[in-house]
């Protein structure tokens, strides 16, 4: 048994010796197939990776430039005007002030005089609804007729902030309207620094026109401190 | 016969093969070693390339501009949002002024509206006349309004009638709008 042993391991030397000169080379072969595996291949990744990398920076760097562009180009005076017009057609909070102001403007342009009214206002803080508009409701009692309901009726149609006349009832010389108010607080959820600036749109500058002209419609409107308008940049500017 | 001569002539072609199989071998396999380290440094080479801070550092600048004009950065996006909001507003806004204008339009200068009710669904108007000829105007007109389908789609006739000290007509129609 042990001459067993002994030949096989002669065997074994012999075919050893006879091929040794291949060894070397084969390791160095296995060798190089590992590094091959175990770092070019990796390697190749981490350069897709960064070539991906810096074709997305470029890609954002030329996007905030031509936002960079734009802003620059904004007139400040137009953007303010424009700011504040749509700011008060539709408040970001529920403009109690600029609503009486609207309702007393209204009736003065029409030539009635008001009743007692008052209106619920709620939380200051946050929108009573999730709907698309949310509203302030309130009922006007108008000492006139018909005459002068629909006078009052046809201006505040045309004032802002915007409202939506829900009901008229006219009896005699007696008349109440019921308003509704819209406001819609801020929503920056969608707001992304990543994404394109869009310039104001055609259609979107013939709004501010309309909204302009009833603006001008409330041009009695007594100074009104601008609390929608500050805490809207306010929020917006928290998102940066 | 012993002529291990062709046995040696053998060996020494194996021999040769042999030399010839490990040369090339090594060849390979110095080769692959070479080619592995070129390819790595290459591509070490390439990555030191793309680096991609100096494209950070560009971006950076840019961001720094920009918050130069953050006011006006979140004006714009309050007042693009607000043309939205407002556009869709105007979409969806019942309209009863013009529902009252063009109303109060179709009632003849005859007739005296002692009331007007008017909400989402329904107008109900109250007049009264010396005669009965502006009346039927008035409902001629109504009518005439909702066969054209402007504004209201029915008409009812609540009541019609003589009042008490017999000095006028009066007049009750409901619409549905």
């Amino acid at each position: 048994m042990k001459e067993k042993i002994n030949a096989n391991l002669k065997s074994l030397k012999f075919v050893f010796n006879k091929n040794k000169s291949y060894v070397l080379p084969s390791v160095l072969i296995l060798v190089s197939i590992l590094l091959f595996f175990q770092f070019v291949i990796p390697e190749f990744s981490l350069l897709f990776k960064t070539q991906e990398e810096v074709s997305a920076l470029k890609a954002k760097t030329e996007l905030l430039k031509e936002n960079l562009n734009m802003l620059t180009n904004i007139d400040q005076d137009t953007l303010d005007s424009q700011y504040n017009t749509m700011i008060l057609a539709l408040p970001v909070n529920k403009d109690y002030i600029e609503i009486l102001n609207t309702v007393n403007v209204a009736a003065q342009k029409a030539g009635v005089s008001l009743g007692n009214y008052s209106f619920k206002v709620g939380s200051l803080g946050k929108s009573d609804s999730a709907d698309i508009s949310p509203l302030i409701k309130l009922t006007v009692p108008i000492e006139s007729g018909l005459t002068g309901a629909n006078s009052f009726v046809q201006i505040i149609n045309n004032t802002v902030p915007l409202s939506q006349i829900d009901a008229v009832n006219v009896v005699d010389t007696s008349s109440s309207i019921t308003l509704s108010f819209y406001y819609k607080l801020l929503d920056t959820s969608n707001y992304s620094q990543d994404a394109l600036i869009s310039p104001v749109s055609q259609e979107g500058l013939n709004l501010i026109d309309q909204m302009k002209e009833f603006k001008a419609a409330s041009s009695f409107s007594m100074p009104v401190i601008p609390t929608a308008t500050a805490s809207a940049v306010k929020q917006v500017g928290a998102e940066f | 016969m012993s002529t291990d001569i062709n046995l040696l002539l053998r060996t020494d072609e194996e021999s040769l093969r042999q030399k010839k199989r490990i040369k090339i071998l090594n060849l390979v396999a110095i080769g692959s070693l070479i080619v592995v380290g070129i390819i790595s440094i290459t591509i070490f080479i390439l990555i030191q390339v793309v680096n991609p801070s100096s494209a950070k550092k560009e971006q950076q600048d840019v961001l720094e501009k920009i918050s130069q004009f953050q006011d006006r950065q979140s004006k714009l996006y309050v007042l693009n949002n607000r043309i939205e909001n407002v556009g869709d507003i105007l979409k969806i806004r019942r309209n009863i002024s013009k529902t009252m204008s063009e109303l109060l339009a179709k009632i003849p200068a005859e007739v005296s509206v002692n009331s007007l009710i008017i909400d989402d669904k329904s107008v109900t108007i109250s007049g009264e006349a010396k005669s009965l000829s502006p009346i039927a105007d008035l409902i001629d007109n109504l009518s005439d309004m909702v066969y054209k389908k402007e504004i209201i789609k029915s008409l009812t006739l609540s009541s019609l009638a003589l009042n008490t000290d017999g000095s006028a007509f009066e007049i009750t129609v409901k619409s549905d709008l």
